[in-house]
């Protein structure tokens, strides 16, 4: 196997205006690093406001201010100048979340899919056309349903238009950013299995964000868990599920309700809220809100380390 | 048995289209015992909400209304009670959560202001004796530093916390039934586990009684005990949570279940597809016709299916609205 994605030591920074003039950044993602290989799902789980997106359109240089290395595809994406870099964009493409917002309301839907066609320019203007319409294929649309409005489709429907606007370019990398989240189970289901079923037809990577645990669990083969910025665990599926090791992922897991009557058990609450981010503590992130927490916890912060083989916990105790 | 406290006898709600009225309750039945949770599913758009708000007299003005059936609470039909009459039953007897707190917090008044208002409103307390109740309920709400936090403006907390306030202001009047609408949606899992220990603990405690309206089979299976599942606007099946789930005895019940990928005791290697459910929700102006409803993404259907519909059939405490239910 080889790493289609590698990603060292990336930071995310946003300036946050307090009073008068007076700049703080905000660490949305601190020095992280990962790997993603070729045609494998790695996903990103953790609490609202954990940096799950952030890292993601991060590695794409799709918002704030990035530091650190990442290599896509053999290209080293933070060091791109414009022109190279929106070249390279062709490699990278997102589904959002919400099908609703998310597409121009006043375009057709093969204008839609054809829109990022035309502004990185990945294919001759006379061979569009016929990429729209297989790429409705693909994504289980008939090709009549190409003249409709956005507002003229069903919220399943909408997500296969982001979805076949996403592969117009033949990416390698799909971020798909709780692309489920605000769909019904049924059609949820339905969307799932398409995007399962093109990664094994088209070899597609992706970084897969969800707060639905069991979708994660069905579609990942590697888990990052992150907490305030940091990655506190990162696992292969069976590991992460089966045996998680750190505190926050445990308490995470224990709180997802199942309708698997073996699945007893004992929930951990996780107390308090997170702290500040603008103020991270000096030791581990989590050590406020941790059942496990001994004083040299909070002196300095547990680096990622592997444990046992596609394992590892940032945690002294792990 | 006891007697239940809410009794629902085939109430049908009528809303107003452009095309003509349609059901969007079409002769619903249920009951809601003291100190029970009772939760329905189904997908968006199937009339868990308006169930809610027909119960809580407050369907949307000129567009909706009750158009037969009776919705017993204590013996007396609130389908035939006028404005102030709903109007001392709500937010006193029963209340509600809705699903978007931040949109039913008024951001202009402090959480206590909030919270001792609706003392103030129904009970008649003094100024001070509310002041002093909303910060033991916030107490009681698990948040803490409660004396402090009463002065709050729901934007300084968290979506957590907020919810949690509400949860206070429906139980500031000690209901005998809390209504909750998908009151985690918005919500971390980690902080939904917070509020659905707190929902427990407070059924335990105070008796009240909950209908939990959700779309997470898991939820139901550790909050309920038990369920109705709504399909455009009737019901489906009900019956108590373990054997509705382990044995569904109609299909789109069966759909809901295996289409969600469940988190298991064990995992494995295995990784098959998800079901499917083909198709989605039938629109509103079609929801009185007289067919099984969900035929037409039904992969036991047949004629008879699409030209009548099925009537309930009872297996010990469940009921299925399926022609086919006993193949199941
Ligand atoms: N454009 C921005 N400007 C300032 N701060 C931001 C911006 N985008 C995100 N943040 C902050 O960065 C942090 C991480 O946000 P991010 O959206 O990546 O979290 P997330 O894990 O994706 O959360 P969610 O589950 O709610 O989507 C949060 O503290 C957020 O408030
Ligand atoms: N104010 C309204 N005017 C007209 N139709 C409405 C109104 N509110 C709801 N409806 C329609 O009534 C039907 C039932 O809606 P309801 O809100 O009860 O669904 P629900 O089961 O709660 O769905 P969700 O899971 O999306 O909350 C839907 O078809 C909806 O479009
Ligand atoms: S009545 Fe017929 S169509 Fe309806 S659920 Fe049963 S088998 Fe399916
Ligand atoms: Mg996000
Ligand atoms: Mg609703």
């Amino acid at each position: 196997m080889t790493a289609l994605l590698t990603v060292e030591n990336l930071s995310v920074r946003f300036p946050i205006k307090r009073g008068w003039g007076k700049t703080s950044w905000l660490y949305a993602v601190d020095d992280v690093s990962f790997e993603v290989q070729r045609g494998e799902t790695l996903a990103i789980v953790g609490e609202s406001g954990s940096g799950k997106t952030t890292a993601a359109l991060g590695v794409a240089r799709l918002v704030g201010n990035s530091g650190g290395k990442v290599d896509l595809a053999g290209e080293d994406f933070l060091a791109l100048e414009p022109e190279a870099l929106r070249r390279a964009r062709a490699k990278v493409q997102v589904i959002f979340q919400d099908p609703y917002s998310s597409l121009n309301p006043r375009l057709r839907a093969e204008a839609i899919v054809r829109e990022p066609m035309d502004s990185i320019g990945t294919l001759p203007v006379d061979q569009r056309a016929a990429r729209v319409a297989e790429l409705f294929e693909q994504v289980g649309l008939r090709p009549e349903q190409m003249k409709l409005f956005p507002h003229q489709f069903s919220g399943g429907q909408r997500q296969r238009i982001g979805i076949a606007r996403a592969l117009a370019t033949n990416p390698e990398l799909i971020i798909c950013d709780e692309a489920v989240s605000a769909l019904d189970v049924a059609v949820q289901a339905q969307i799932l299995n398409l995007l399962r079923r093109l990664q094994r037809d088209l070899g597609l990577t992706y970084l897969f964000i969800s707060h639905d645990l069991g979708v994660v669990q069905h579609m990942s083969d590697h888990i990052a868990v992150m907490y305030m910025g940091k990655i506190v665990e990162y696992a292969d599926r069976l590991s992460l599920f089966n045996s998680p090791r750190h505190p926050y992922t445990k308490a995470l897991l224990s709180a997802v309700p199942s309708v698997d009557q073996k699945r007893k058990v004992e929930r951990l609450l996780i107390p308090g809220d997170p702290p500040d981010p603008l103020n991270p503590p000096r030791g581990c992130r989590f050590a406020s809100r941790c059942h496990f927490v001994e004083d040299a916890c909070r002196s300095e912060q547990p680096p990622l380390t592997e444990v046992a083989a596609h394992h590892k916990v940032a945690c002294i105790k792990a | 048995m006891t007697e239940p406290l809410l009794k629902i006898e085939n109430l049908r709600i009528e809303l107003a289209l452009r095309s003509g009225q349609a059901p969007v309750i079409d002769d619903l039945s249920l009951e809601l015992r003291p100190g029970e949770t009772l939760s329905f599913v189904g997908e968006s758009g199937c009339g868990k909400s308006m169930t809610a708000l027909a119960i809580m007299g407050l369907l949307p003005e000129k567009v909706g209304s009750i158009a037969g059936g009776r919705i017993l609470f204590d013996g007396r039909d609130m389908a035939q009670m006028n404005d102030a009459q709903l109007r001392s039953i709500r937010g006193n007897e029963i209340s509600m959560i809705f699903q978007e707190p931040m949109t039913s917090l008024n951001p202009v008044y402090t959480v206590g202001e909030q919270i001792a208002e609706v003392l103030r409103r129904h009970k008649g307390m003094s100024k001070q004796a509310a002041w002093a109740r909303a910060i033991e309920l916030l107490d009681a709400v698990r948040i803490p530093n409660a004396k402090s936090r009463v002065s709050d403006y729901p934007h300084q907390m968290s979506g957590g916390q907020r919810q949690r306030v509400m949860i206070a202001i429906a139980l500031a009047c000690a209901p005998k039934i809390l209504i909750a609408d998908e009151p985690t949606t918005a919500l971390d899992v980690t902080v939904q586990a917070q509020i659905f220990d707190l929902l427990r603990d407070l059924g335990r405690e105070t008796g009240t009684a909950i209908i939990l309206i959700t779309h997470d089979m898991g939820a139901v299976s550790e909050m309920a005990d038990r369920m109705v599942v709504m399909y455009a606007g009737r019901k489906a099946e009900d019956g108590p949570v373990a054997p509705v789930i382990s044995h569904p005895r109609h299909p789109y019940t069966k759909g809901l279940i295996s289409c969600v990928p469940h988190l298991l005791a064990k995992l494995t290697e295995q990784r098959p597809d998800l079901t499917e459910v083909p198709g989605i929700v039938p629109a509103l102006a079609s929801f009185g016709a007289d067919a099984c409803l969900f035929a037409s993404r039904c992969d036991m259907a047949d004629d008879k299916c699409r030209s009548s519909r099925p009537p309930e059939v009872a297996f010990g405490e469940q009921h299925s609205a399926c022609w086919k239910a006993d193949q199941l």
